[in-house]
């Protein structure tokens, strides 16, 4: 009995060195090859539906959506961008995470978007409709910011940036010019930081900073700098690709879409460069409107995403990744990190209308080193589904 | 009867003497989206049967290669193409100045499929106000064309200023000769313009 315990004994010890010695092994393969398959890698992204929860608040409608279980808050009036599209955040919180302010429009009267204005006795002047800007708090309380107003931007202190609307109602063959303003707090007062009446949007601030666009003919966009009120500085001509942690300074996309610069904020000086088309990889355009967090930037690029490697006068395209333009024709707008490891992106795509079918809107939430990504349940894109973009408690954050 | 023969010869003479741009024709534009670089402008007028001598009439038409956008989003401001349906014609300038300069037609605003505002859209090429070419750089000059990469825009239509006669007078003389329409500044023509998928 005890030579038979023996033997086994025996040979339970050898088994057992002999399973420890090829896990050992197994680890360390594991190990190498995990540390190959960290590296983010150009390619396809995978897209599956069956995202199970959004990484963050999110509007859509007239629904504020928070918590894990996507909770929904009653907004005081529908979100839209209609003014802004992906120039600014369509819902942005406050600092100190109490406050969202998102923008709105009320139509004045239904626009086929089809047909000519004539062929619906739209004539010039006529009103089509309003922007405004409205306020929820984290008891549900929702109010009026400002009537004719749009694109908003948190400052550290609870300061709001808005553009406001020198004629409040948006009319056919005019020009919606109006002043930035900055208001402290959302029952202070207004301090107009603009010089003169144009088609500004804000984009965000940079610190004490705030960043904006002029609008101009042709859609052309301009990225202006205040340094404090009337103190206006053109930055670049094009558009801002995403702001960085600490604010000092953004990356910019030329007025082709082709190159981008990493600008000093405080003086304007170029940094860095980049043709995206020569680079390698390469991409045929990059788009406005990313995120920035450690040294990486996101950005909406023509395959899909791009993601860029930023030094202290270095800017290079680390990835690229591809989306199905079957499945996503028109790829995506707004990507953003939303893990402080610049691993996990999420990202609006749009679905243009199809014979017949509404356009719809997916949220996607990718894994760039798994080049996976899961999305929600499509939205109608009228109804602006979007995360509410996040303004940091201290300077450290980035857009 | 000779006397009516040789009036009536001498007046078809003249009739066929006068070029066809002396008559006013319904013209129109179309662009059909088939991708940012390299899409097509085409002008179409209606000849009716009283200019053709007899019969129906007909349609006649010129195509441009013409750009427009960074993007296919037509949601997207100052990067996608301009969206799909009809538009009014809001103003012609011979010598605008601007950031957009030169021969340029003017559209009216345009809501794309989530509501975004399209604005400030114009049928355009790059040339100065002067309708020149301006070409300090080596590099991409706003008011001067140098070769495909220009059929981008912010989202406006652009057809080439290359060669003689460029893409850009052909659109601009034809519209006048074809409309008989001289008129400069703010103006309204109904449904100038239909944009719509290739």
């Amino acid at each position: 009995m005890n030579q038979i315990l023996g033997s086994g004994w025996r040979k339970g010890l050898t088994l057992a060195l002999l399973a420890a010695a090829t896990s050992a092994i197994a680890l360390t393969i594991w190990g190498v090859l995990g540390a190959h398959s960290a590296a983010p890698r150009t390619g396809p992204l995978s897209v599956r539906a069956g995202l199970e929860q959004t990484p963050g608040p999110m509007v859509r409608g007239d629904g504020l959506f928070t918590g894990k279980a996507g909770s929904k808050h009653q907004l005081g009036a529908a979100v839209s961008g209609a003014m802004i599209g992906p120039l600014s955040p369509v819902a942005v919180g406050s600092p100190d995470g109490r406050l969202v302010a998102y923008n709105t429009w009320q139509e004045q009267r239904p626009v086929d978007s089809e047909r000519s204005f004539s062929k619906q006795s739209i004539g010039p002047g006529d009103v089509l409709g309003t922007p405004s800007l409205r306020v929820q708090d984290d008891t549900g309380k929702d109010s009026l910011i400002e009537r004719g107003a749009y694109s908003a931007a948190w400052r550290q202190d609870g300061a709001i940036a808005f553009v406001k609307g020198t004629d409040p109602d948006f009319r056919a063959a005019r020009s919606y010019d109006g002043q930035i303003v900055v208001r402290a707090g959302v029952r202070g007062r207004d301090v107009v930081w603009t010089k003169d009446a144009a088609h500004y949007v804000v984009y965000a601030w940079a610190g004490s900073r705030l960043l904006f666009y002029r609008v101009g003919l042709g859609e052309k966009l301009e990225l202006l700098v205040a340094d404090a009120p009337g103190s206006i500085r053109s930055l670049a001509d094009g558009s801002a690709i995403a702001l960085s942690p600490d604010g000092t300074r953004v990356a910019v996309l030329g007025q082709d879409a082709t190159s981008a610069r990493v600008l000093d904020v405080a003086t304007g000086g170029e940094l860095a460069w980049l043709d995206v088309t020569t680079a390698t990889p390469s991409v045929a355009w990059l788009g406005y409107s990313g995120s920035w967090v450690g040294d990486h930037i996101v950005a909406p690029a023509s395959p899909g995403l791009a993601v860029l490697s930023v030094g202290s006068r270095s800017l290079e395209l680390e990835q690229v990744l591809s989306l199905d333009h079957a499945q996503f024709p028109v790829g995506v707008q707004e990507p953003r990190f939303v893990d402080t490891d610049g691993n996990e992106i999420a990202a609006s795509a749009d679905v243009p209308p199809t014979n017949g079918s509404p356009a719809v809107s997916f949220l996607l939430v990718c894994d760039r080193i798994a080049r996976s990504c899961g999305h929600g349940e499509p939205a109608p894109a009228k109804q602006w589904q979007r995360l509410v973009a996040v303004t940091p408690a201290t300077s450290e954050g980035g857009q | 009867m000779k006397v009516r023969a040789s009036i009536a010869a001498a007046v078809l003479a003249v009739t066929l003497l006068i070029p066809a741009n002396a008559f006013a024709y319904v013209t129109w534009l179309g662009f059909t989206r088939q991708s940012n670089l390299a899409s097509t402008l085409t002008m179409t007028w209606f000849v009716p049967n009283g200019s053709s001598g007899g019969g129906p009439g007909y349609y006649a038409s010129q195509s441009w290669r013409a750009g427009s956008g960074v993007s296919r989003d037509a949601c997207w401001i100052g990067h996608g193409w301009l969206p799909v349906g009809t538009y009014d014609l809001w103003g012609h300038w011979d010598n605008y100045n601007g950031v957009i300069a030169g021969r340029v037609f003017y559209l009216q605003n345009k809501p794309c499929w989530n509501g975004t505002w399209r604005t400030e859209l114009f049928v355009h090429s790059e040339e100065t106000a002067a309708q020149g070419q301006y070409c300090p750089t080596a590099g991409d000059d706003p008011y001067c064309w140098e070769g495909p990469s220009d059929y981008y825009s912010n989202g406006c239509i652009k057809v080439s200023r290359a060669g003689f006669p460029s893409d850009l007078r052909l659109v601009h003389d034809g519209w006048h000769a074809r409309s008989g329409d001289h008129r400069h500044g703010y103006f309204t023509i109904d449904d100038w313009l239909t944009v719509r998928d290739g």
